[in-house]
């Protein structure tokens, strides 16, 4: 089963009493594995994808499916423990709780779906070691580099084993260095652990890690483009969950 | 347990603005609980007044003494024997302190040039001081039963006949059998009841001696005085009973029945209470909300990513509504240990409070901190922060989760 599809999907914006199109009927299958790539310019419509798609936002027309469910069926909660079962966030701005250490921040969401404390702790631990962090455990937000605080966001991305992680531009608040090791990371974490990214950027030097390019231009997805390259996921059988 | 934690942590991360909130709860609290404690105790002193100084805790009567007695009192006397035998009844009781008859009749006071009509109240002197002891003797001394013509005269009607202890005095009275006779006394002191309209138009003297004047060996009631006044309905339940078991034709009145004034006081104050309540209650209520929005919007993006990590609306609303529980639960613990302290150094300052009207004593103020009051009133103070974030919390829960993200 497709990880996620969208048919006929459009969105728009009211503005004054005109309606902006953001995207315009937009048909899309994302796999299980893919590192995707979304491309384009500012105002092209890529975070108002990666919002429809993460179930945060609600198509003008058209539907949105993860993991078979059409979101417009669903109910605010189901969508939240929908987000909470398949989905996985990495925000430009960390986006971490001030007020949690690290690894209270990546045990979160696995309290949120109620996982008991002591397995939560284990798992976040896990998680925190998986993306280099073993030795930060215990800092808060305001005492780890910028870097690494989008280490802590993606381990807790990760914790909850989604199928999809969602990526606005993660590194637009680093710098090219650390933008790499971020891209080093996350694409090895894909091959890893099969789980299926969707990344959007502006920043060429990611596509090198990529399987897939996305373009988008005006609300409409302008180049679709599969890149044969090193990814150990193309040899994972589609549908097939991987244990990480 | 991380979702709490992270409530107290959130409490802590901006303190300036929860020692805000925890003020507003605790001068809530505190301004509940003394206002409380104050009215307590000023209907404490009220009653307590209006029992040891005329009413007692319970009184009884021939029966039919309160529908008719007023128009022939001589009709709805308890004679010598029926007397006997209740007190020995009454007296064998646990919760009794004391019984004493009283013999009451209107009465006209003379010193030769003026007349002025008074009630009349006979009575057992040693019996009655422990009684009334509110009663306070303003001039002279007190009556005793070997001044046989002695009388206690209200201060009020002392002065206006202005009197002098040792002063002769006769008093006229229609008697049991409804001729009229007279009898002299001799002023041993003057008293005060606490009411000035009492005090204005009353006369103590030696119950046998108005029994002389009136010519009856019987009283119009017995007064009883209890250790405590929460055996009041005990007491009333045991002695009713016993009374139609021995086939006694009596009528038993509480001091609550009889103390109409004291009633009306209490709803008076009461009503003023409710309102004092619900002003705090608002000032109280619009301090927190104000805060805890402010709580809301600065924790924007916090909200859109939790919302976003798969946080129901119910989650977003269980976050700020614990925060509010937990400042809630400080702020009332807090303001109930403060309030206490501030009840004890007021009470001990022992500050005059000005006359009530229609009183003729003064107390100093007094604060009672009863178990009762304290804990209402920190629950009060707990609900109240609980309530406030109702609204901010139904308003963070409600954010479009994309919008909240923009603002991170
Ligand atoms: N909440 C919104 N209200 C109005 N217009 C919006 C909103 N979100 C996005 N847009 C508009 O939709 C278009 C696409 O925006 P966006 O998806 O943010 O682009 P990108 O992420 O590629 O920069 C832009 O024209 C933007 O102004
Ligand atoms: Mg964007």
């Amino acid at each position: 089963m497709a990880v996620v599809k969208l048919q006929g999907v459009s969105r728009s914006f009211p503005l004054g009493n005109k309606q902006i199109s953001a995207l315009n009927k937009l048909d899309l299958t994302l796999e299980k594995g893919e590192f995707v790539v979304l491309r384009g310019a500012s105002g092209s419509g890529k975070s108002t994808l990666l919002n429809l798609i993460g179930a945060i936002d609600d198509p003008s027309e058209g539907e949105v499916f993860i993991h078979g469910n059409p979101l417009s069926s669903l109910s605010d909660k189901q969508k939240s423990q929908l987000r909470s079962q398949y989905i996985g966030f990495i925000f430009q701005a960390f986006n971490l709780i001030p007020v949690l250490t690290a690894l209270e921040n990546v045990q979160y969401p696995l309290s949120l779906q109620k996982v008991a404390n002591g397995e939560a702790k284990k798992r976040a631990a896990e998680a925190l070691a998986q993306v280099g962090l073993a030795d930060f455990i215990d800092r808060r937000p305001n005492q780890l580099s910028g870097g690494q605080m989008q280490r802590v966001a993606i381990a807790r991305a990760l914790v909850t084993k989604p199928e999809i992680i969602l990526a606005d531009e993660p590194t637009a608040n680093l710098d090219s260095e650390t933008s790499k090791q971020i891209m080093d990371l996350l694409g090895s974490l894909n091959r890893e652990t099969g789980v299926t990214f969707l990344f959007a950027t502006h920043h060429d030097f990611v596509l090198s890690r990529a399987s897939r390019i996305l373009e988008l231009k005006d609300g409409h997805i302008v180049n679709d483009e599969q890149v044969k390259n090193l990814n150990l996921v193309d040899q994972i059988p589609p549908g097939e969950k991987v244990e990480y | 347990m991380l979702r709490l934690k992270l409530a107290l942590l959130n409490v802590l991360r901006n303190g300036r603005r929860s020692f805000i909130t925890l003020l507003a709860i605790q001068f809530g609290v505190i301004s509940l609980i003394l206002m409380g404690g104050f009215f307590a105790s000023m209907y404490e002193g009220m009653r307590e007044g209006v029992i040891r100084s005329q009413l007692g805790h319970i009184q009884i009567y021939q029966e039919g003494f309160n529908q008719f007695g007023s128009q022939q009192p001589e009709e709805y006397l308890m004679n010598a024997e029926v007397l006997q035998k209740i007190t020995k009844l009454v007296e064998d009781l646990e919760q009794v302190e004391l019984v004493t008859p009283r013999l009451n009749f209107t009465g006209l006071l003379t010193d030769g040039s003026k007349s002025l009509a008074v009630v009349v109240e006979g009575i057992n002197p040693e019996k009655e001081a422990l009684l009334s002891s509110a009663v306070k003797l303003t001039a002279g001394e007190d009556l005793f039963e070997e001044d046989t013509d002695g009388a206690l005269i209200g201060d009020g009607l002392f002065k206006s006949l202005n009197l002098s202890v040792g002063a002769s005095l006769t008093l006229m009275a229609t008697t049991a059998d409804g001729s009229f006779d007279a009898r002299d006394v001799t002023v041993t002191g003057a008293i005060s009841t606490g009411t000035r309209e009492i005090d204005n138009r009353f006369l103590r003297m030696n119950l046998q001696h108005a029994q002389g004047l009136m010519y009856t060996e019987g009283v119009t009631r017995l007064v009883v005085l209890l250790k405590d006044t929460k055996h009041t309905d005990e007491v009333m339940a045991l002695l009713s009973d016993a009374f139609k078991k021995q086939g006694l034709a009596l009528e038993l009145r509480s001091w609550s029945d009889l103390a109409d004034y004291y009633h009306e006081v209490v709803n008076l104050f009461d009503g003023i209470f409710s309102i004092v309540q619900i002003i705090v209650l608002a000032i109280v209520l619009l301090g927190i909300v104000n805060t805890m929005v402010m709580a809301v919007m600065e924790r924007t993006p916090e909200i859109g990513t939790i919302r976003a990590m798969g946080g129901t609306r119910s989650e977003v609303m269980a976050l700020f509504i614990s925060e509010a529980f937990i400042l809630g639960l400080i702020g009332s613990v807090l303001g109930v240990i403060f309030a206490i302290f501030l009840a004890q150094g007021i009470t001990a300052a022992e500050i005059m409070m000005p006359t009530p009207p229609g009183s003729s004593q003064t107390y100093p103020i007094r604060i009672f901190t009863e178990a009762d009051l304290l804990w209402k009133n920190g629950l009060f103070g707990l609900l109240i922060a609980v309530i406030s974030s109702i609204y901010p919390a139904v308003k963070a829960s409600r954010m479009l989760i994309t919008q909240a993200l923009r603002f991170a």
